[in-house]
This record gives C-alpha cells, sequence and structure tokens, in this order.
C-alpha cells in the first residue's frame, strides 16, 4: 500500500514553489502514473506530494503568436480532444493516440511524461520534431530550455528539485509541413515503445525539402533527433535515395542497450516508411 | 499450404435431443457477478480483523544467518510474528492435492516459512499480523536478518551437470520419466529420413485477475474457518496436517475464484492464516499485491524438447525419439504430474508404434513451478506440432496431409500405450479449423503472411491412480425447486453452473428453479479439486448419479398416480407427464408433496468414482493414465512485418470434439479464453528472470493480449457423444489452450521460411530469423 505521506494542495503557483523549495523530500505531483508506483514501490520515499497539475498557470492549451503553449498539466486525453492540436500539431496528435491505454491517458500529463524522461516517453519525439522548448519556474525566476537539452539520460532532467514545468511551448509548423509518428511495441495499447518515430518536414513549392526533422524515442537511452538524417534531406527533393540515406542515417543515431541492436532495423524500417508515405502524400498534392 | 480444405464429412451422431442440456443459458454465476453482488475472496472483512503481510527472500539462494523479529513484534499495533521457528518446520503438502491419492511422494516439500535456506526470490521467511496493513508493512522493515549468499544455479540443463549446486541432496532430479515402446532401433532402420529438432519454452505467469487473497477465524468450536479463492478446498487435509490439528478442525469455504488457472491448486494464502488465526485467536486477512502474486506463485514449467522423428518418403513416422527437460523452479509442487502429462502426451495424437521418450525435470533457485491450464500437454504440443510442420517441410509434403496419414484413430493406443475408447476426430477438427479460415490473404516483398495449424490430444480427468471421487447431494424441495450441494469450487469456467444444468436437465426444471451452495470443505460433499478439467467429468457424473436416483423415485410414484408406466414418463416444465399424452401429468410440487407425506425421501447423495488403475510399468512407462481424451485443432493466418518484426494476427479459429456441449456459450467462452492464452504464449508472453531475479514484476513488464491484439477466435463445436462425463461430454477447460500456441509458431515458420524454435516469437527473434532466411532487407523503398 501507499506508504503515509503529507498531501499538500497550494493555492497558487507562488506557494507550490515555496512549499517544494522549502519542505524537504516534497515531490510535485499531477497525474501521479509514474510517481505513484514509484512510491508504492518504495523507490521514491516522499515526505509531502504538492499537487500542482490544477494550478492556472499549468492548465490549459493556447495560441501565442506562431507558437502553440500546452500547460504542464494537460493530460493526454486533452492533447487527444483538442482540435487546435490535431489540426496544427498533428504528430503530437498522433503521438498521443498511441499513449498508453485510457485509463491512464486520462491522468497522465505531458509535463509528467517529460520530467519522467523514461527512454520510451511516447511524446517526447513529437515533441523534439516540433523543436519544443520546456518552461520552468522555482522561487529563483523562470527559465526556458530546449527539449533537447532539457532530456539529459535515462530518468533525468536538468530540471532542480525546486523546479516545476510550467508548460510546453512550440512552434507551430508551416501550413505546408507534413508530420507523421509511429509506435511499435509488443501489443496494440497499453505497452512502452521498443520504437517510437516522429518525422515532420516542409517542403518548398518545388518539392524540394526545406526543413527535415527526425526524432526516435526508446531506441536511445534518451529520445534524441537524428541531425545527420535531417541533412541529408534538406535542400533536396525527397527521392528514394535520400530516404533511404535519411533512414539508414538514423539506424545509425540510435543507440540501442546491448542486446536491442535489432531496434536499429527496425528504426530503418519505420523511417522508410514514414518517409516514403510523405513522399506519396507530397507527390498526390502537386500532382 | 492449408488452403482450399475440405472438412472431413462427420461420422452419423444420435444425439438425443434435451430440455436445458445443449443451451446457452444464462450461468448461473452470471448476474452475481454482472452486478457486483459476488463477494470474492479480498471482498471480506470481519469485525476485529487484522492484516497480515509476508516477509520474503531477497536472494535467490542464501543461508538465514541471522533472523531476529523482536524489533518486528515490539511495534504496537503488531498482534504476532511468525518466523518458521514458531510453525515448527512446518511443511507444505504440495503433493497430490485433493481428497484422494495413495502415498505422498518422498522428498523435498516447501516449508511454510524457510528457517536456514532459502532458494528462489520471493521465498516465504516471516509472518506478520497487525491491526492495519500499514503497521504490517511496518513490522516488515523492522525484522532484521542477515543472508549469507550461496551458490545458485538458473538452468535446468546446468543443474544436472555433476558441478552443479545441490538444491536438494542427493541430486537436483525432481522427477524423471521413460517410455520405452516397439522397437526403436528397428523403426529408425525403417526410416527413409530422419528429422531432429530442438524447442524451448519460456515461465509463463498466470496472469489472473484476482489476486491471491483469503480471511481466516477460530469460530465457537475451535474450527479455524478459512475463506479464500482456491481450486482445492481439500487442502484443509494438508492444512491440518501443518498445524498438527485433527482435520475436522479447518474448514475451507471456498468463493467464487476470479480467475486460477492452476495457480490456485496450490495451497497460497490460506496456509499463512491459518497459523496467524489459530495464533492470534483474532480474524486476519492476508491479500497479496499483484507483484507478490507474480512473485510468490507457481509459473508455467519451461521445457526444451528435442524431437528426433524417423519418417519414410511419404510422411510416415516409423520411430520416434523424444527428449524432454522442465525447470522446476526451487520447490517440486505439481512438477512430477506435469512432467508425466507431458511425456504421457509427449507423441502427440499420431500412431508411432516404436517410441523412446526420456523426461527430466530439474530443480534451479527460480520462482517455483507446477501447474497451468495444459498441465505439461501445451509444451509437449509445441514439440510435436512443431515438428510435425518440420518433417513435412523437410520431404516437401503439405503439412496435414503428413498429420493425416499418422493420426491416432479411436482404438489405437496413445504415447503410453494407452487405447483410445472415444471418438479421436483430429482430421475432422483439423479441416474445420483450416477451412473458417476462409481465403489466404496476399503477401507482400515486406508483409509476409503465414498459415498454421496444430492439432493435439489432451487428457480430461486426473491419473488414474489417484483414485479420484466426487460427492454431490441434490434434493427436491417441496415447491418443486432444486437444491444442490457440492464442494465444487467454480474457478470462473461454468465449474457450478453445469452441473446446475444437468440437475435441471434430469429433474426436468428450468435452470433458474435450481440453486447450488458449493465449495464448503465442511458442508458441501467433497467433490475433488477444479483442476485437470475434471469438474464436468467427475461431478458431473455424481450429480447425474444423483439426480437419477431421485428421478426414478419421483417417475414411480407418478406412475401410480396416473396409471401410467415409468418408461413411459418423462420429466420437463416441472411437471411429470405421460411421453404420449401430456396431458396426462402431474406438477413437480404436487408430487414432491405427495412424497413428502408418503415419506418418499427426494434428496440423494452420490459419488462418482473414475476408474481405478494401478500406474504405469516402472520399465517400460507403459499403461493407462487418464479416464480418456480430447481432440480438435487450431489455425491462424498472420501477417509478419519483415522489416519491424511486428506479428498481426489476421484469422484465428479453433475446432474441437467437446463430446457434448452441456452449455455451448460457456464451451465458446473456454475456447475463445483458452485460444487467446495461448496466442499470448505464443507472442508475447515471457515471464523472465535474470540470475533468479524476477524482470517483469508486473503487468507493466509482463505483457498478456488485450482485446485489441487478436480477433476472436471462430469457435467450432464439434459433438461426437462418446465422452466419459455426463451426456458424453469430454473436457474442454484445458485443452482449448494447447493448440494455439504452436498453430502461431507454424505459421510464422510458414511466413518466413525458417523456424524460430524458441518462444515468445518477438520482433527481435523475428527479425533475427528473416537474416538467417536471407531475406534480409536492406530498407530500400519499393
Amino acid at each position: 500500500m501507499l506508504p503515509m505521506f503529507d498531501y499538500l494542495k497550494p493555492r497558487s503557483l507562488d506557494d507550490a514553489l515555496a512549499l517544494i523549495a522549502t519542505t524537504p523530500k516534497a515531490f510535485p505531483i499531477a497525474g501521479g502514473t509514474n510517481l505513484l508506483v514509484d512510491v508504492r514501490s518504495g523507490k521514491v520515499q516522499p515526505e509531502a506530494l504538492v499537487e500542482v497539475g490544477f494550478l492556472d498557470e499549468l492548465c490549459g492549451i493556447r495560441k501565442e503568436g506562431g507558437e502553440i503553449v500546452i500547460g504542464a498539466g494537460t493530460t493526454i486525453a486533452e492533447l487527444l480532444s483538442d482540435p487546435m492540436i490535431e489540426s496544427q500539431l498533428p504528430v503530437l496528435h498522433a503521438a498521443s493516440t498511441t499513449f498508453a491505454n485510457t485509463l491512464i491517458r486520462n491522468r497522465a500529463t505531458i509535463g509528467g511524461n517529460l520530467a519522467n524522461n523514461a527512454p520510451c516517453a511516447d511524446t517526447a519525439p513529437a515533441l523534439l520534431v516540433l523543436d519544443a522548448s520546456v518552461e520552468l519556474a522555482s522561487v529563483r525566476g523562470k527559465r526556458s530550455i530546449k527539449l533537447e537539452e532539457f532530456l539529459t539520460s535515462p530518468f533525468e532532467t536538468v530540471r532542480a528539485v525546486d523546479e516545476l514545468i510550467l508548460a510546453v511551448r512550440v512552434s507551430v509548423p508551416p501550413r505546408a509541413a507534413i508530420g507523421r509518428f509511429r509506435k511499435m511495441g509488443l501489443r496494440k495499447i497499453s505497452c512502452m515503445a521498443k520504437v517510437d518515430v516522429a518525422v515532420l518536414l516542409d517542403f518548398n513549392s518545388e518539392g524540394i525539402c526545406v526543413d527535415a526533422r527526425i526524432a526516435m524515442g526508446a531506441a536511445s537511452p534518451v529520445a534524441r533527433r537524428a541531425v545527420d538524417a535531417e541533412a541529408t534531406l534538406v535542400g533536396n527533393p525527397l527521392h528514394p535515395e535520400r530516404i533511404r540515406r535519411a533512414a539508414d542515417q538514423t539506424a545509425q543515431a540510435a543507440v540501442p542497450r546491448p542486446g536491442s541492436e535489432y531496434k536499429q532495423q527496425v528504426v530503418r524500417s519505420m523511417v522508410t516508411k514514414l518517409l516514403d508515405d510523405i513522399a506519396r502524400e507530397g507527390g498526390d498534392r502537386r500532382g | 499450404m492449408l488452403e482450399h480444405v475440405t472438412p472431413k464429412p462427420l461420422p452419423d451422431v444420435d444425439l438425443p435431443t434435451l430440455k436445458q442440456v445443449g443451451k446457452p443459458l444464462r450461468r448461473v454465476d452470471a448476474l452475481g457477478k454482472a452486478v457486483g453482488a459476488t463477494v470474492y475472496a479480498a471482498d471480506f472483512a470481519m469485525p476485529n480483523m487484522l492484516h497480515a503481510k509476508v516477509f520474503r527472500s531477497p536472494f535467490p539462494s542464501a543461508r538465514i544467518a541471522k533472523l531476529d523479529v523482536e524489533t518486528a513484534r515490539a511495534l504496537p499495533g503488531v498482534a504476532c510474528v511468525m518466523t518458521g521457528e514458531d510453525t515448527h518446520g512446518a511443511k507444505l503438502n504440495t503433493d497430490l492435492p485433493g481428497q484422494t491419492g495413495r502415498a505422498a511422494r518422498a522428498g523435498s516439500d516447501a516449508p511454510v516459512l524457510a528457517s536456514d535456506i532459502v532458494r528462489y526470490v520471493g521465498e516465504p521467511i516471516a509472518l506478520v499480523a497487525a491491526e492495519s496493513i500499514a503497521i504490517a508493512e511496518q513490522a516488515l522493515r523492522l525484522i532484521e536478518v542477515e543472508f549469507e549468499e550461496l551458490p545458485a544455479v538458473f538452468d535446468p540443463e546446468d543443474a544436472l551437470r555433476p558441478d552443479a549446486p545441490i538444491l536438494f541432496e542427493p541430486d537436483n532430479v525432481v522427477a524423471k520419466y521413460a517410455i520405452r515402446k516397439g522397437d526403436l532401433a528397428a523403426g529408425m532402420a525403417d526410416a527413409d529420413l530422419v528429422v531432429e529438432n530442438t524447442f524451448t519454452m519460456p515461465f509463463i505467469e498466470h496472469a489472473y485477475l484476482e489476486p491471491d487473497a483469503g480471511v481466516a477465524w477460530v469460530d465457537e468450536q475451535g474450527v479455524i474457518n478459512i475463506r479464500v479463492c482456491t481450486q482445492v478446498v481439500e487442502h484443509f487435509r494438508s492444512i491440518a496436517r501443518a498445524l498438527n490439528v485433527p482435520q475436522n478442525k479447518i474448514r475451507i469455504r471456498g468463493t467464487m475464484v476470479g480467475g486460477g488457472f492452476g495457480s490456485k491448486e496450490d495451497v497460497t494464502v490460506e496456509i499463512f492464516l491459518a497459523f496467524l488465526a489459530r495464533e492470534t485467536g483474532r480474524p486476519v486477512k492476508l491479500e497479496y499485491t499483484r507483484e507478490e502474486a507474480f512473485a510468490a506463485t507457481s509459473k508455467r514449467h519451461p521445457f526444451v524438447v528435442t524431437h528426433r522423428t524417423g519418417v519414410k518418403k511419404d510422411g510416415r513416422i516409423t520411430a520416434s525419439e523424444i527428449k524432454m527437460v522442465a525447470d522446476s523452479g526451487a520447490y517440486p509442487y505439481l512438477t512430477p504430474y506435469v512432467l508425466l502429462y507431458a511425456t504421457g502426451m509427449a507423441a502427440g495424437p499420431y500412431k508411432v508404434d516404436n517410441l523412446h521418450v526420456d523426461s527430466v525435470a530439474a530443480a534451479t533457485n527460480q520462482t517455483f513451478t507446477s501447474a497451468f491450464r495444459g498441465f505439461g500437454g501445451p509444451q509437449a504440443a509445441l514439440g510435436y506440432e512443431q515438428q510435425m510442420d518440420e518433417i513435412a517441410k523437410t520431404l516437401g509434403l503439405d503439412s496435414l496431409e503428413v498429420r493425416r496419414i499418422n493420426y491416432l484413430k479411436r482404438g489405437e493406443t496413445t504415447t503410453t500405450g494407452q487405447e483410445v475408447k472415444s471418438a479421436a476426430w483430429s482430421e475432422e477438427c483439423a479441416t474445420r479449423a483450416v477451412h473458417a479460415l476462409g481465403d489466404r490473404a496476399p503477401s507482400t516483398e515486406t508483409r509476409r503472411i503465414g498459415r498454421g495449424m496444430a492439432s493435439y490430444f489432451q487428457s480430461y480427468g486426473r491419473i488414474m491412480w489417484f483414485h479420484d471421487t466426487s460427492q454431490a447431494w441434490v434434493g427436491l424441495e417441496q415447491d418443486g425447486t432444486v437444491v444442490l450441494r457440492c464442494g465444487v469450487p467454480d474457478i470462473g469456467a461454468g465449474q457450478s453452473n453445469s452441473i446446475c444444468q444437468i440437475a435441471a436437465e434430469l429433474l426436468g426444471v428450468p435452470l433458474e428453479r435450481v440453486t447450488i451452495y458449493s465449495t464448503d470443505s465442511a458442508v458441501t460433499p467433497l467433490a475433488g479439486t477444479s483442476t485437470a478439467t475434471r469438474q464436468l467429468y467427475m461431478s458431473g457424473n455424481a450429480v447425474t448419479l444423483a439426480c437419477n436416483e431421485i428421478r426414478s423415485r419421483l417417475l414411480k410414484r407418478a406412475s401410480e398416480s396416473l396409471g401410467v408406466a415409468e418408461e413411459a414418463l418423462d420429466l420437463g416444465e416441472s411437471r411429470v407427464f405421460a411421453i404420449s399424452d401430456s396431458s396426462k401429468a402431474i406438477d413437480l410440487p404436487d408430487l414432491a408433496k405427495l412424497c413428502a407425506s408418503e415419506g418418499i425421501g427426494l434428496s440423494h447423495l452420490a459419488q462418482f468414482n473414475a476408474p481405478f488403475t494401478d500406474g504405469l510399468d516402472p520399465e517400460t512407462g507403459q499403461g493407462d493414465i487418464w479416464p480418456d481424451f480430447t481432440f480438435g485443432a487450431h489455425a491462424v493466418e498472420l501477417a509478419v512485418d519483415t522489416e519491424t518484426g511486428e506479428i498481426e494476427l489476421l484469422k484465428s479459429a479453433a475446432c474441437h470434439d467437446v463430446g457434448r456441449a452441456i452449455n455451448p456459450a460457456a464451451v465458446r467462452g473456454q475456447i475463445c479464453g483458452g485460444s487467446h492464452q495461448g496466442l499470448g504464449y505464443a507472442l508475447m508472453e515471457d515471464f523472465e528472470l535474470k540470475d533468479g531475479y524476477i524482470q517483469t514484476p508486473s503487468f507493466a513488464e509482463y505483457l498478456i493480449p488485450t482485446v485489441l491484439d487478436f480477433p476472436t477466435t471462430d469457435a467450432i463445436i464439434l459433438e461426437s457423444g462418446t465422452g466419459v462425463g455426463p451426456f458424453g461430454a469430454k473436457g474442454i477447460g484445458e485443452p482449448a489452450l494447447t493448440p494455439a500456441a504452436p498453430a502461431v509458431a507454424n505459421a510464422v515458420a510458414d511466413a518466413l521460411g525458417v523456424r524460430i524454435h524458441d518462444l515468445p516469437l518477438t520482433p527481435k527473434r523475428i527479425l533475427d530469423a528473416v537474416q538467417r532466411s536471407g531475406r534480409k532487407d536492406d530498407g530500400t523503398a519499393e
């Protein structure tokens, strides 16, 4: 059973930050789908859990100019039902559809998924191709940091113990950009990814790729972009030879655990399939 | 392969039309479960109740150098802490569960609490009972213990080597069998070709919905009552022995079981509860967490199975040499019997006249293995059915054709020389299962379609030298309703419903007019274990005997009233009527009152005895083991992604001869559920241990199939009417699982052109096989 701990519900963000800063062994909690499992098993032994998911600053999805700001307390279910996410960030929407199961999606939050930084966190590859930034706050002030820099090593991030993720900020991709996401696990729902791949490509009117982003999860200690593969695609039409090389480069950028080298082959295949799809779609559009 | 197969015509079977049996009636247990009225083991509480927790070994092999529970005992709110010293070294009597059996096997039964050596991670060492779960958990942390780690062994083949650490003297051999049938050398010499393959299977977790739980208390007679989810209420005897109390001072009140699959065939929480209730004199509750249910209860045996088969060019088997190595884990539990089942079914539903089987189970420092739906049968089938496909492939023949010419027929003998006396509809079932797949989907370069099928035969009813019995009491009330008392544990497969439906049939009342009281070792007649696919056979026959006695009394008295001969009367719709003129009738309530006023008893206790035999020939392993066998087949079609290693199961069809379907909806449920479990065995389930430590401690890591993963199995039910159960029924509970996994393995081999010899068929293994097959794709888009 869960051990005893204090459950603190602050009145405001400032209260929350103060509580986290001053209470020994206090952990912020929103969905709790990772944290409570660890508390129950004894891996995490909190003296207090500070409820933060409901705070105004962590709630809601809003547009600010060319950017979309997603409150860290936004649940995966809320992401899924948000029309703006579906129409403007389809790659994140797609990642959300593969996330765990309905029960977990109703509780788990985007901020928690990033803060936990499991190698197989489903939102991470999608947010990496969206060039997301993470907004952090503490009693010492606020800062914003690129997601690539935020995710440091498995289950570790740059978040200081007294810091709270407020929101995730992404630039809305150009209208012509095409995003895709694919997950492979051992079963169709409710499982951790064996490999996640997200791609986001933008083309000019001549069909030349002007921006390319490829990210993968679960195939490396932390979710990461495949910058060499991206460079291969930019400045060129999406021809089979380019796709093949980009897929190879993405596979080479994967760093699976010993014994899981097959994941490189899976990455190569998934990237190939996603890029093939985009090539076909691009052809359709131009045609 | 496996296309355009025509169902083999069925022999003529004349099954009588029945009124209640054979209909998909709403099961008697359905409504209570649907509305949440069923009080499962963990749903129960008593005033003044304590909460228990178990302190377990964190090491796979260690000596307990120091165990000090005084600090834990002193914690306020702790009622008692018990160690092996307090249980006086009591052992679980894991041998021969149930009410019968002649001799206990000598040996290495697990201690209730380890006090010297621990042999697996999760082995119980101490018990705590406290005022709350929180206090009990705190007390666990106050137990002071020091371990000295000992050498350990984690692989059964390693465990059999001379230098292996020994779990129990003199060696790690837990059980060993040898079958010698015909002349192996002559059969091999007669062969055109010899095919040899080795197959492996992992540990599997039962993954029942309901973690083990129970409440125990001592009543005013000094009887220790234990309300628990179990497949075996007769464990009261071994519990009495462990506690050194008379057997009539332990009462098991079995609850509706939220899934057992064999795991609740062993003693789980009930023995701890008995010790704690006696020690404290207060009600005690113990409920395992999911992680504890994973770590503390049995698993399916990993097997290594090698087949060396001599065949003629036309596929006929001339000789077969089979070797099996099973992993028993740290304690024997039911391993000797699981190994016997696998050994006795090793050659499958095929006529093999020249046969050697050598099997051995070895102890390792891992979670113990014991009963699991199929009880060694699925492992045997994974051996013989993958081998049949390999034989067909080697000879360039159709796999169904190779099976067809080797299928065992009625009157022929099994691996142990036992004659099959009921219908053996292997070909009837196989052709129907394959036919049900319809047209084959087209393959593409990277999405290979594969088809596979598997036949099987599986016993139902217990090993006959266990001298199995079942009792049932049936009574007709004066308003014409029926009361059934039978100790049958209902583990969700419809055990209680089946016997109610039989009583309704024989006493001529609607199912709603039958009420059953079950699963109480003190007040319901003992019906034996809900294991071995035996309840319909055993208790169904016991209920039939009891009902027929009452039925004959009713017909006799009605005959006098109506002036119609007994043979010309029938029972139905709560009345006795003349078959030729149904207006000549007497209502059951009137007849029951009449009997009561005249002193004609309308209740009866009956006992059904299974055939008793003496066991196998010690030299040859030949002899009769089981009362009868179920035959059937499973077929699947699937798609393998050769680039990602993903498998999509497209179609699944199973056909079984169940003898007679007492409740076709329940039979369908067994076939669909059993096949899903078997499909998961092939495709994802893997209870992983690394150096004795569990790598899949919960449902986050141990994956079982969800409803979205596989299509619903098309269940084709055949009824030969030839079984030894009531109305010619055979058993289907365990058989439903057995052929599913080999069918999948064969389909994957069909898709890839190479076989993967190890389960489960994960993407990693698929991609390795793709590489082997030389069809490695370089990832270029087509």
